[in-house]
């Protein structure tokens, strides 16, 4: 493990039994946790090389629960660490040794369904699919669909603005949140938007969304539900080339069509998933696109060959069209299984995850190949297509010396190549404790030290998941000097009228 | 009063330092289209950005564009319409509501506003289409916030902050704006005669249908009366509009426009109005023109109120009645524009209390200096969010020497 951690505070484990006795008082039963062996499940999240376990695990059933723990760990300068369904990829909920792990678990209401205003008010703790679900027999959902949509917790979802296979035509998770309560690490409750689209002042909402967990804690959010398309029908379309694969991709979107989903699988990611669901994919071919359409039957119809004419131009060489759900379904069950497909074929892989310009995939996928022949390691690739996203899935094991340290060196290298050519260090998993060391690869101290100051206004001690995100720690008060030269000449060359 | 015209991003960080090591607030402006909105300020030195115009980058096939930011908004919407894409959170222009010459108008400046038009319930507003920008920060700093590729969560969404903000949290030089591809057609199913409540209903039906209405306006015949423009052609004496748009390729939008019409039937027969004539139509709702200032409502306030969309036939109808002003609505009743006459504190503080109730709030977009000195132009924040607004505006501008007061009176925003 390379990331260090923040130093533990000393002073803070050793009042570890009087700490313990005062969060029992806000939060009875069983609400606090601070047994080895019941702790364990909180260990990691879904990063799971990573390990650590909290000084306690406070699980909180009301929001004012929640307020009275971060007030009386601010006041104590206790970190503390919130934690959705800990389905993160990037470590954003991995404890810290001296911190209370607060899981939103018990938050699992839905507290109000107002169809005429498109909204659903609910708990963080509540999952993604379960809003969906509640709102299916109106033929509504909620469109944001990361694949561990029956796991993760809107509360997560919104701390990591997540996204899925639907966020091309209909945004992440920030374009989908209407208004959050949110609770600060002093422990003051705060309302910020609510039904209507846009909130009163600075859009704090939309700050908080992507936030990690490092802003507040997010105890209410109201969501915007979408009525379901009449109809969706997918192709599966298969290539020689990645780079003919990606020219359709682009020629889809330069016709004007903005596909519901568009999803691009190489060929060992084919091959594993293949295997694993018996999809009926091609093994023949370089590249698998599948391009779902959804709307209106017509509209659907049109589409559908629409693209299908755009994938031929591109020489495609294989191409099939769902004709009913079961097959649209059949189609999208190996990409969805791409991950766990994967698994079976490696005893350990990373996923990596950065956004790229599109344009440069073919290049990207070069340098990639080359890559892994230089650590040694196979790497197999699901990418959202559409919006520029990649998936690496790199495969290692971690019982072989030294296969762990090069695959994270190889992933980190992936990361790097995604800045270089104009791209982003994450597209959807965070940056949490996986991709921290590498934010400089991207912002310049300035650019940190300007999201820090930011923190600073809703969490001036830098008690709230601290180690996260940011490489370098900073005090508050020294982020605010400013750096101006006095005496310096006001508008020396500057044109004036 | 000095007016600053700065060249580059370098000269915007010069020009910040110098503010602040003299002490002097400077007032941000693009094309200056918008300096009545808003708080009366006290600055006397002026920071143009409109020489920064160039367009840095634009690559329709990846659906951005980069501009720097005093590229003027004419140019750029011409740009992207001529490869077919659009700014789909379709925002608006203030010329003739805030009566400022046509044609004025930065991509900064209208990213600063944050204003969005009809199709902000489908697309989300301009915060949702700001992918990167940079910029110089009352710290005379340059930094950038978010990237240029549509899909990142590296960070915080500083950008998020940035829209809306009316340049009170930083100077931006360049921004990277995403753009979608332009319907192929579009149609608009005209309602006669409904009342606002009515209307809300039969908006709130269309929105909940799985036609995918893009737009769902409502003009009360009241606020129809003095009307010109494609408004004005399809209006009646008396008689109120609801409009409801459907876009996209054209054998589906017209397909939709059937369903639709269908499942509205128990609110009335609707008429169809088709492509350029419905996308004038749009356009006049988009820039609230019934209450242009050429018009006879010149000395009227108008206030933007945003609200749960179901709220808002009712309140609405409420206020024009009981204030003898005219309302129109957007967002399927989610936003209402109002007309309302004169009064010392342009009836801010019946209005707000009001709205508060159904969860909505309120700003003033067009009044007098008079008014504008003695109410809060933008709805005023609870305690608690306020002086975290203030803490957001310290961590961006510790000395609040970006257009000092814009946003709040009497505070650091
Ligand atoms: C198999 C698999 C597939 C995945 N697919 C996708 C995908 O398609 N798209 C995608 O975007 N992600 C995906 N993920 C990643 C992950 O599911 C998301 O990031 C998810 O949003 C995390 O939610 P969670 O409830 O599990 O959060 P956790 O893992 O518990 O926490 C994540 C972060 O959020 C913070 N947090 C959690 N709850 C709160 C709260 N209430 N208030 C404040 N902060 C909070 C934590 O501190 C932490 O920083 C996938 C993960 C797995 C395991
Ligand atoms: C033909 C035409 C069509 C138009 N169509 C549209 C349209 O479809 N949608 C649309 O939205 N607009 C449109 N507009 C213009 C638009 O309505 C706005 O008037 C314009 O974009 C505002 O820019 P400004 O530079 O005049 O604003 P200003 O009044 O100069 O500034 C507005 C606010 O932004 C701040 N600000 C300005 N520049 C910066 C900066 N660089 N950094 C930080 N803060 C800054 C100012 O301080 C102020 O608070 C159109 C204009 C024309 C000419």
């Amino acid at each position: 493990m390379t990331i260090l951690m923040p130093e533990p505070d000393q002073s803070v484990l050793a009042r570890r039994d009087e700490i313990i006795a005062a969060l029992r008082k806000i939060v009875p039963g069983e609400g606090v946790i601070s047994s080895a062996a019941e702790m364990k499940p909180y260990e990691s999240d879904g990063l799971m090389a990573y390990r650590q376990p909290p000084m306690v695990v406070v699980l909180p059933s009301t929001t004012k629960q929640v307020s009275e723990v971060l007030r009386y760990c601010h006041q104590n300068g206790i970190k503390v660490v919130p934690r959705g369904s800990g389905t993160s990829l990037s470590g954003g909920a991995l404890p810290l040794a001296d911190g209370v792990l607060l899981g939103l678990g018990k938050f699992k209401r839905i507290r109000e369904i107002d169809f005429d205003n498109r909204a659903v008010v609910v708990e963080p703790g509540v999952t993604n699919l379960a809003i969906s679900q509640a709102v299916d027999h109106a033929g509504f959902y909620y469109a944001p669909d990361p694949s561990s949509q029956i796991a993760c917790s809107i509360g997560g979802n919104i701390a990591e603005n997540s996204g899925g296979v639907h966020c091309l035509k209909y945004g992440m998770t920030t374009n989908n949140v209407l208004g959050c309560e949110i609770v600060l690490m002093t422990g003051e409750i705060l309302k910020i938007g609510g039904k209507a689209a846009e909130c009163a002042g600075y859009d704090l909402m939309g700050v908080i969304t992507g936030s990690e967990g490092l802003l507040g804690v997010i105890t209410e959010v109201t969501v915007r539900i979408l009525r379901k398309p009449e109809t969706a029908r997918a192709l599966m379309i298969g290539f020689q080339s990645v780079e003919a694969a990606g020219q359709c991709v682009a020629d889809v979107i330069s016709a004007g069509i903005i596909p519901g989903g568009m999803e691009m699988m190489d060929k060992p990611a084919i091959h594993a998933a293949e295997a694993f669901v018996h999809a009926g994919y091609p093994l023949d071919v370089e590249a698998l696109l599948i391009i779902e359409l959804d709307g209106p039957q017509v509209e659907v119809d049109e589409l559908i060959s629409r693209v299908e004419a755009i994938a031929l131009g591109c020489g495609s060489t294989t191409c099939q069209i769902s004709t009913s759900e079961q097959q649209r379904l059949l189609f999208w069950s190996g990409r969805k299984a791409a991950f766990p497909a994967v698994g079976r074929i490696s005893p350990d892989y990373l996923c990596m995850d950065g956004t790229i310009p599109r344009k440069q995939l073919p290049l990207v996928l070069r340098r990639m190949n080359e890559m892994s022949e230089k650590y040694g390691l196979r790497v197999a690739n699901v990418f959202h297509a559409g919006d520029g996203n990649l998936h690496p899935l790199i495969l290692y094991d971690a019982n072989k010396p030294g296969e762990q340290d090069a695959a994270e060196a190889f992933g980190a290298d992936i990361l790097k190549l995604c800045v270089e050519v104009g791209g982003v260090l994450t597209g959807e998993h965070g940056v949490g404790i996986e991709k921290r060391d590498l934010m400089p690869e991207m912002f310049s101290d300035i650019d940190l030290n300007q999201q820090q100051r930011l923190k600073c206004a809703f969490d001036s001690e830098g008690l709230l998941n601290p180690g996260k995100v940011f490489p370098t720690l900073h005090r508050c008060a020294e982020l605010g000097r400013m750096h101006v030269h006095k005496g310096q000449l006001p508008f020396p060359d500057i044109p004036r009228f | 009063m000095d007016t600053l015209k700065v060249r580059d991003a370098q000269e915007v960080e010069d020009a910040v330092r110098a503010a602040i090591a003299n002490e002097q607030p400077i007032e941000i402006v693009g094309h200056g289209s918008k300096r009545s909105i808003g708080q009366l300020m006290s600055t006397n030195a002026v920071l143009e950005l409109s020489a920064l115009n160039a367009v840095t980058a634009y690559e329709p096939n990846e659906l951005i564009i980069t501009v720097q930011a005093g590229a003027p908004m004419a140019d750029v919407l011409s740009l992207i319409d001529s490869k077919n894409q659009q700014f789909a959170f379709e925002p608006m222009d203030t010329a003739a509501l805030l009566g400022t010459s046509p044609g004025a108008g930065t991509v900064a400046g209208m990213i600063s506003a944050g204003l969005a038009g009809p199709r902000r319930i489908k697309a989300g507003g301009a915060r949702d289409h700001l992918l990167g920008a940079n910029a110089v920060s009352g710290f005379g700093e340059s930094f950038k916030a978010g990237g240029k590729v549509v899909k990142n969560v590296t960070g915080y969404d500083l950008c998020k902050l940035l829209a809306g903000s009316w340049g009170t949290l930083a100077v931006m030089t360049e921004v990277t704006l995403k753009v979608t591809p332009r319907p192929e057609s579009e149609r608009t199913l005209v309602l006669r005669g409904l009342g606002d409540v009515v209307a809300n209903k039969a908006m709130t039906a269309a929105l909940g249908s799985p036609y995918d209405v893009t737009g769902a306006a409502h003009l009360p015949g009241s606020a129809l009366r003095t009307t010109v423009g494609a408004l004005a052609e399809i209006a009646q004496p008396d008689q109120s509009l609801t409009l409801l748009r459907l876009e996209g390729i054209t054998s589906s939008a017209s397909h939709r426009a059937q369903s639709l019409r269908a499942a509205l039937k128990s609110f009335g027969d609707a008429e169809l109005i088709e492509d350029d004539a419905s996308a004038a139509l749009w356009r006049a709702v988009r820039d609230v023109e019934p209450f242009a200032a050429s018009g006879p409502r010149a000395l009227w306030s108008v206030w933007r109120i945003v609200c749960p969309p179901a709220a808002g036939g009712a309140f609405g109808e409420q206020l024009s009645r009981e204030s003898g002003g005219e309302v129109i609505y957007d967002w399927g009743g989610g936003l209402i524009w109002a007309a309302l006459p004169p009064a010392t504190d342009g009836h801010a503080k019946a209005l707000r209390q009001r709205v508060e109730k159904i969860g909505g709030h309120a700003s003033l977009i067009r009044g007098s200096d008079a008014v504008r000195a003695g109410i809060d132009v933008f709805h005023p924040q609870p305690a608690g969010l306020a002086a975290l607004g203030s803490r957001v505006k310290r961590s961006f501008d510790p000395t609040n020497i970006l257009n000092r007061g814009r946003m709040s009176r009497g505070s650091a925003t």
